[in-house]
Parts: structure tokens; sequence; C-alpha cells
């Protein structure tokens, strides 16, 4: 990997991009909240759920990258006007999709976290214009990357002048086909072997199954994660998208339960611990 | 034409029909402060056998007839209902509407061009109230407003803060990622001059923010937007593509009050203006009077006098109504020491600032 010059573990302490009050890279960062924006209502009362249950971030797509053009597509403008009532509401900072390299200045205005998707991985004009929209940038893995091509998208940013970049797994395709991705779960400590940047998973889009959405959190805990993304829906059965894979906010608060529980037993570890959680 | 279209048409149309008699029924309201007698019948048939002549083939005399009848009458039950007419300087929608709103909440809004319109307007009793600015919290005082103060007779009655939050607004047929140009007055582009670099917007400066959100409105420039106040939004039928978008902190402009008479009640908060001859501690005598008799000064403010060139006056607001006796003392003590003094008038303070 003799290209990363900016991204290499060796350049580099552990990156920690700061939102208001919250330090990705430092503490466990749990940003929860559904796949797309649909209404006011919609978000204000999961954004108020997830609060409740110790969300750090809010998040929701108002432009959707969907794999049919029948699908619904995003409020686009007017969800980010929904997006920013929530965080006045609720204090909590607004991660959301930026799919257009048009939109990018735009989406900026209203968003704390510009997340770039899956499918967006390598779009390189997109990571350019996010690489000095002066927002921190979620980039997730490509859904058939290498952790190489992976992290050279992020040295694509961080070379237009944008240090925040945080790396999202979000599974890769496999032949398995019980779930809908396969969590890879090793690029979590292999990122922190090969970069300074912090990393999350989605146990959402990497299972699409709910069952395996706590299980695999739990995971990325132990593994070392610096957080996670995770869809929650106030009504999981009327979403306009990904209904079958959404937590409802009483999972979700169940979940995170146990994730301070076994976060809170980590640290309580004699032995020595990696220092990430808190 | 898709039927789409042909929709929208209609819908623009009709608002622009309500608009329209929004405006009549103003001046309708405003000819009230002429007129000797509400009802002019000889006019009114006049007008109708005018609007008939005009030669419609869609619309029937009879409905003409029909249709204007129900205005006269309804801007005859609007001139019975006693509304207050309360002017400000701006468009429709301007910031000082927006304070003449809050003070005066059952008023009919007159827009006037200059500060000394709404003045003398008052004055001469064409309207009831005036509405104008004082000082911004960016900017410091309107100078043109104090001076006005200064040389005609009306009294402040009520006082309000208003946040200026400037908003981006647009047509709706305009898509935000086209927009290039932004018109608005030259002090709230300067105020969202991050805002415009960050997507890079070219500033357009217009007389007025919300003469450049009805310039909008009515011309649908391409690729155009404007800064001006959400109050426009409603008024201008314009999308809100993002509130807020100012660079500093938010900042507010103090807007008073005006009428012909004092306000009836004790206020809480009394204004004057008062000049001191050129002698050592003179203004330091003054302000020791509000000093000893333990009352709190909320704004003191220096300005050149015009009438006399290298004097200033003094603009004062202090906590208590005039009719309170400590401060009634203090008042009369300041004649003597005061080459020459104006009472404002005792208020409601605004409570919120």
């Amino acid at each position: 990997m003799k290209n990363l010059k900016l991204v290499a573990r060796e350049t580099k302490k552990g990156t920690v991009v700061k939102v208001a009050d919250v330090e990705i890279g430092r503490d466990f960062v749990v940003i929860a909240g559904p796949c797309s924006v649909e209404s006011e209502k919609q978000i204000l009362d999961t954004a108020r759920a997830v609060k409740a249950a110790g969300a750090d971030m809010l998040r929701g797509g108002a432009f959707k990258p969907r794999t049919s053009p029948y699908s619904f597509q995003g409020l686009g403008i007017q969800g980010l006007k929904i997006l920013e009532k929530a965080k006045q509401e609720t204090g909590l900072p607004i991660v959301t999709e930026v799919v257009d390299p048009r939109d990018v200045s735009w989406v900026a205005e209203f968003a704390d976290i510009l997340q770039i998707g899956t499918r967006n991985m390598q779009n390189f004009s997109l990571l350019k214009e996010v690489g000095h929209s002066g927002r921190p940038v979620l980039l997730k893995r490509g859904m058939h990357s290498t952790l190489e091509e992976w992290l050279n998208c992020a040295e694509y940013i961080l070379s237009e002048g944008n240090p925040d970049v945080i790396l999202c797994e979000r599974g890769i395709r496999t032949f398995e086909t019980y779930t809908r991705n396969t969590l890879d779960l090793s690029a979590v400590p292999a990122i922190k072997e090969l970069s300074h940047l912090p990393i999350i998973i989605d146990p959402t889009h990497s299972t699409g199954r709910i069952s395996l959405i706590a299980s695999m959190s739990m995971a990325a805990v132990a593994a070392g994660a610096d957080g996670m993304i995770v869809e929650v829906h106030h009504k999981p059965q009327e979403a306009l998208c990904d209904a079958d894979q959404a937590l409802t906010p009483d999972m979700f608060a169940n979940m995170m339960t146990r994730l301070r529980a076994l976060k809170s037993f980590l640290n309580n570890q004699p032995l020595e611990s990696n220092g990430k959680m808190n | 034409m898709k039927p789409e279209e042909i929709r929208k048409k209609t819908n623009k149309i009709d608002r622009e029909l309500l608009v329209l008699l929004q405006e009549r029924m103003g001046l309708a309201l405003r000819s009230k402060k002429f007129k000797e007698t509400l009802s002019d019948p000889q006019q009114e048939n006049d007008m109708l056998a005018r609007a008939e002549r005009l030669n419609l083939d869609l619309i029937k005399s009879t409905f003409t007839r029909r249709l204007l009848k129900t205005i006269i009458e309804e801007t005859k039950r609007l001139q019975d209902e006693d509304r207050s007419l309360a002017a400000f300087q701006g468009e429709h929608g301007a910031y000082g509407e927006v304070a003449a709103r809050q003070l005066v909440p059952d008023g009919a809004y007159i827009p006037c061009l200059e500060f000394i319109d709404v003045f003398r307007g008052v004055e001469d009793g064409y309207f009831d109230l005036g509405v104008v600015p004082v000082e911004n919290s960016l900017e410091g005082a309107v100078t043109q407003v104090n001076d006005l103060l200064t040389t005609t007779d009306l009294k402040v009655i009520g006082e309000v803060k208003v946040a200026v939050s400037h908003c981006l607004l647009a047509t709706e047929a305009t898509d935000y990622r086209e927009i290039r140009q932004v018109f608005s007055h030259p002090q709230a582009l300067a105020q969202c001059r991050n805002f415009l670099m960050r997507n890079k917007l070219e500033s357009r400066p217009y007389y007025d923010t919300a003469g450049a959100a009805k310039m909008l409105a009515r011309e649908n420039p391409r690729a155009a937007a404007a800064i001006a106040s959400s109050l426009c939004a409603e008024l201008y039928d314009l999308e809100i593509i993002k509130e807020g978008i100012e660079d500093g902190p938010s900042n507010s402009t103090r807007f008073l009050l005006l009428a012909r008479e004092p306000h009836p009640d004790n206020g809480d908060k009394t204004s004057i203006i008062f000049a001191v001859s050129h002698e050592a501690g003179r203004l330091y005598a003054v302000l020791k009077l509000f000093a000893d008799a333990e009352i709190n000064l909320t704004r003191i403010a220096s300005m050149p006098l015009r009438s006399d060139p290298g004097n200033y006056s003094f603009f004062l607001d202090f906590e208590g109504s005039d009719k309170n006796e400590k401060v009634a003392a203090v008042l009369k003590e300041m004649k003597g020491l005061t080459k020459w003094m104006k009472y404002l008038g005792s208020y409601p303070a605004d409570k919120d600032s």
C-alpha cells in the first residue's frame, strides 16, 4: 500500500473526529435513525426515542441511491430541513448521505457528517467535492472493495484537505445468501493496523436481518470498533425502505443496555485494554 | 399545456387575485382617513358601470356586478372594524413589518418608501401608528430614525426586539442546484457572505430585502434567489431553501412603536433625548442624577446635532415610568442641567429582550 501517504498508520496517531461533543475515534459512538427521511413526525419520534436510549447522533437519508429507479428516492432538501429540525430539538448531530457532487455544498449546510454510500465509494468526483466541503465524511466500504481500494478512496478525501474521515464497514458480497452481505469484522482490527482513521460498523446493511444486529454490534465493540451506524424506525412496518431490517426503538434500547454492560465489563478488566472504550 | 401546468397557473392566478384584493383593502382603509362619509353611492355606481363596459367575452356583466358588489361590501365591513393603521418602512415582508405584526397584532400594515413617510404620515393623521428601527445589534444606531425622533413630535409607546434571521428564498420552480445569483439589501448580503461563498453564489445588491423577494416572485429571473425574512416566503409564495443563513451570531434590531399621543398607562421603560452645554462635567452631572436615584440606564447613544454642528444630542433609555416619583424628580432636576430636553415616552419594555 505504497500510495497511501496521508491515511497510513505510521503517518499519524489515531485521528479523532470531533462533532459537537461527540468524539469519533475516542468513544464508541452510536449513530441511529431511519433509512430515509419520510416525514417530520417519523424523524422527530425516532430522534427522541434513540436519544432517550443513548444514541450520539441521528442518521436519515434525504437523497437515496436506490437499486430500482421506481423505489422511493428521498425527500431531498425537504428531508434535510426535517433533519435540521430534529437536531434543534434533540441536539443530536446529523449524519446524512450525499449522492450528487452538485448537492455537496447544500447538504453540508444542514448535515454535521456527510455520508458516502457503498455504491459511491469510488465516485472520485464526489470524493473530491466532499474533500473540500468542510464537513467530516463517513466513507462506507464498497461492497466489492478491498481494504486497499477503500483506503485509497479515503486518501482522495484527505488529499483535498479534509482530515476528518470515518471509515464504515457495511458488509461485502460473498456467496452466502442467508445474510444480505457478510460483515467483515476482521476489517476493524485490520484497518487499525493499516490506518490512523477511525472505523465504525453498520450491522444493519451487512446482515439485513434484525435478529443478527445486536450480536454483531457486541462483536464490533469487542473487536475495538469506534462505533456503529444502525437503522431504527419508530414504526418499521410502515417504513418506505428497508422495512424488514430496522430495529424498533425498544429493540434499540435493549441493545444499547447490553452494549453498555459489555463496554463496562471490558473497561474493568485488569488486563491491558486497548483504551478505546469508556 | 399539460393539465399539471394548467393547475399550477390557475393556482398562481388565484393567489395574485387575493394579493391584489389585499392591496385594495389596504387602500380602502387608508382612504377612510380622508373621507367624510364612508359610502359614496354615486362613486360606486360609476365604478360598476365602468367595469361593466369592459368587453370581456367570458365574464358576464351580471357576474362583474355581483363580484364587485361583494368586494365593496367586504371593504365596508373592514372599514367598520376600526383596525389601527401601522406604517413601516420597506416593502411588505420587510423586517419592519415583522416588528409591526408583533407590536400591533390586529393592525393593517402599510408599507412606506422612506422613514420620513412613516413619521409624517403618523403626524398628519394618515396612519395611527408607526414602527421604526432605532438600533441593530451589529450595525449600531439607525441615524436617520434617531434624527427624525429628535425633530418630530411623536411619542414612543412600545418597543420590540426582532431577531434578524435571514432565509434563502426561491420560487417553487427553481432548482436550488441551479441558483447562481442572490438578490438582497447589501447589508443582508454582507451578513451572509460566508454562506454565499461556500455555495459559490454571486451577490446582487437590491434596494430592500423584501423588495428582492417581491421581484423574484413577480419576474422569476432564471437561476436566482433572494435573502429576506421568512415572512416574505409566506407573502410572496416563495420556498425557504435554508433558514438562518447569516454568518455571525444572530443579530437583532430594536423597533419603536410611535403614536401621536403618549401611552395611557404607566410604562416600565422611558426614553428621552437631551443636549448639554459645552462645559466640563455637564454630561456627568446629568448621569449622576440617575446614579444617585439608582435608576438603571438601558441605552446611551450620542449623535451629532444637525442644527448645531460640534454639539451632540444624547439618547437615554432607562427603567421606570415617568409617573414614578423617583423618575419624575430626576426629570425635573434634569431640566435645569440641560440645554434642551425631549421626553419621548414611557412604555412597556419588551420582556424578551
